[in-house]
């Protein structure tokens, strides 16, 4: 089932799991001990594509495909070719074909393509470029160097803190150990009862507790939040200024209609409207329908802008 | 509710001189255009007057009212009267010359089944061309979309139009619970309804809220059976005091009788030279509202093919 093997012994994952499986410059996989068997004098061909070889070139195979791994490979040498970065261009545009024909390189390479060419390709360009070249990898490892000191210091910073609450919790174990054998001692040579010595013993006990407490707490004396916001900042904590509304007073809404006083819905039926309306169908009041309603409506049309304007 | 509606805002004019002034001015628009674009051949002659336009306008606006009450399923009145509304609305600010009447009003009566609720599908609604061809049919629907928008922009987007007849209702309600005097309400329905049927093809809708018409429809049909219902309007509409208001009312309802008196149908010989004269009015300027069209197309209003034969069919065909 596990289709990962060597192709030159036919050993699988599967028949041996401590089965390593290298990858060269071509592309083409192999198991460690064929490696070691084919690779003796440190160099030989491929067995599937006759290339020269040399052992020293074989990684462990990190991909289940090992043209991926072929890939990282061709990519890591072309990078240190192709080192420019975005601010040797003038333009994002420039800096985007560049990255597109590196890309191309790559691609070609990869997947055997025109490799005399691109290989023609990339060897005119280191030497067109070779002093932008050398700069950038020098710039490049400065950089990187300046990152391993700031890990570096990092680590080193852990490291220290690790081994004080080492150290620490150390201490503390002894004074405990230390108020345990004093006790003892005490039971052995005082004249007290032993049931003073013990009450003694607890309160002594509580106050290393609570000292140990004290120091835990007081062991960063930091000034610093983990934010990285200065504790010292004077965070105002005065109440908001309160503000007085006044409060909302309801009038009725007043709707000028131009016209008599319409009666209102409730009212209706009291006043005897709906004794000449049709009455409303059962079906109809399922959805809230109401003969009033209707009625209602009638009437305000009725009355409404009915009187022409006043002046 | 009328009273706080763009119909009272907008829709209510002080005196029938404001809206014949609105009415000249939108003629004498038209006739600017024209002569402005600086055609060959034009003389004022041509034009139609402003009486003329008014005949035209009464015919055509009797003609929707034939085409909704023939109209199937049943036309309820508030969409008739919606769309004679618009119809009035839209021609106080456009001339008739500009806009054929013919395709507008079936405009209006579309838009006015949507406004009222009147739920008829578009090919339904022409199926009611029915001396019209399918094909027909298709034509002025696309006519009809394409003039939709426009009205709806000339009508300033106010489309709710209150119409009297609810109000009857109510005021036929009120009347049977707080006034006994009056021995039977309903008989005077026949009568106030035919007055609401007549005002409806008057410029009152533009004149007066439609409480009032209603109100006057109802008085002018109880006077007709004999009956004094001033005690109404004194005890019950709480006028007694307001001697004021109650002239006035009595003003606006002698208005909106002359008003009446005064509408005369359209003559048929009158009808038909004016008629032949804005065809030519129309055949002539056509571009002009060609391109108002295509700018509509362009867009993306109207997606359809620009038609070529738009002045094929005839009102005689709507009926």
């Amino acid at each position: 089932m596990d289709d990962q093997g060597c192709p030159r012994c036919k050993t699988t994952k599967y028949r041996n799991p401590s089965l390593k499986l290298m990858v060269n410059v071509c592309g083409h996989t192999l198991c460690e001990n064929c490696v070691e068997m084919l690779f003796v004098r440190g160099s030989g061909n491929c067995v599937q594509c006759d290339t020269p070889l040399r052992k020293s070139n074989f990684r462990v195979q990190l991909f289940e495909d090992p043209t991926v791994d072929k890939e990282v490979e061709i990519r890591k040498k072309v990078l240190k070719i192709y080192n420019k970065r975005e601010f040797d261009f003038s333009s994002l545009r420039e800096y985007n074909d560049y990255l597109e024909q590196v890309e191309d390189i790559v691609y070609n390479l990869t997947n055997n393509i025109d490799v005399e060419n691109t290989k023609l390709r990339m060897e005119q360009y280191q030497r067109e470029n070779r002093d932008l070249i050398q700069r950038n990898k020098a710039t490049l490892t400065r950089e990187q160097e300046q990152l391993e000191e700031l890990l570096l210091l990092e680590q080193q910073g852990n490291e220290k803190r690790r081994l004080e609450a080492l150290q620490e919790e150390q201490r503390q174990l002894q004074a405990k150990r230390k108020n345990k054998q004093a006790l003892l001692d005490d039971l052995e040579q005082s004249q007290l009862p032993a049931t003073i010595l013990l009450a003694q013993h607890k309160v002594r006990a509580a106050q290393l507790e609570t000292q140990i407490e004290q120091q835990k707490q007081a062991v960063k004396p930091t000034n610093l939040f983990s934010t990285g916001i200065h504790m010292r900042q004077t965070v105002s904590l005065l109440p908001v200024a309160k503000i007085e509304e006044v409060l909302y007073d309801y009038k009725p809404l007043h709707v000028e209609t131009y016209g008599p006083p319409v009666p209102e819905l409730q009212q209706l039926g009291r006043l005897g409207y709906l004794n000449h309306v049709r009455a409303a169908m059962l079906q109809d009041t399922a959805g809230g329908y109401t003969s009033a309603l209707a009625c209602h409506r009638a009437v305000q049309d009725a009355f409404s802008g009915l009187f022409p304007p006043k002046g | 509710m009328f009273h706080n509606s763009s119909q009272r805002k907008y829709w209510i004019f002080a005196s029938e001189d404001e809206l014949e002034h609105m009415r000249y001015k939108a003629n004498q628009k038209f006739r600017n255009k024209i002569l402005e674009s600086g055609k060959a051949g034009l003389s004022e002659s041509m034009f139609l007057e402003r009486h003329e336009e008014d005949v035209l306008f009464r015919h055509y606006e009797r003609r929707l009212i034939d085409f909704c009450s023939a109209f199937k399923p049943a036309m309820p009145k508030s969409v008739v009267g919606t769309a004679i509304m618009y119809l009035r609305r839209f021609y106080l600010n456009n001339s008739i010359m500009e806009y054929h009447p013919r395709i507008i009003m079936l405009t209006c009566a579309y838009l006015s089944c949507k406004v009222d609720e009147f739920n008829v599908s578009s090919t339904q609604f022409v199926g009611n061309l029915l001396q019209e061809t399918p094909a027909g049919q298709e034509r002025v629907l696309e006519q009809i979309l394409e003039y939709e928008l426009l009205l709806i922009q000339q009508l300033n987007f106010h489309l709710v139009v209150h119409n009297p007849y609810r109000p009857m209702e109510g005021l036929l309600i009120d009347l049977k619970t707080r006034y006994p005097t009056l021995d039977n309400p309903e008989s005077l329905r026949k009568n106030a309804d035919d007055f609401l049927t007549q005002t409806a093809m008057t410029d009152a809708g533009l004149l007066f809220p439609p409480s009032q018409i209603a109100l006057t429809a109802v008085l002018n049909s109880s006077s007709r059976a004999g009956l004094n219902m001033e005690s109404y309007l004194t005890e019950c509409l709480g006028l007694r005091e307001d001697k004021e208001t109650l002239s006035k009312m009595y003003d606006s309802m002698r208005r909106m009788k002359t008003l009446l008196k005064k509408y005369e149908i359209p003559k048929p010989e009158e009808v038909n030279v004016y008629k032949q004269r804005l065809e030519r009015i129309h055949a002539e300027f056509a571009s002009s509202n060609n391109k108002r069209k295509r700018g509509y197309e362009e867009d993306g209003h109207v997606a359809k093919e620009p038609r070529m034969a738009e002045e094929e069919w005839t009102d005689e065909d709507l009926i």
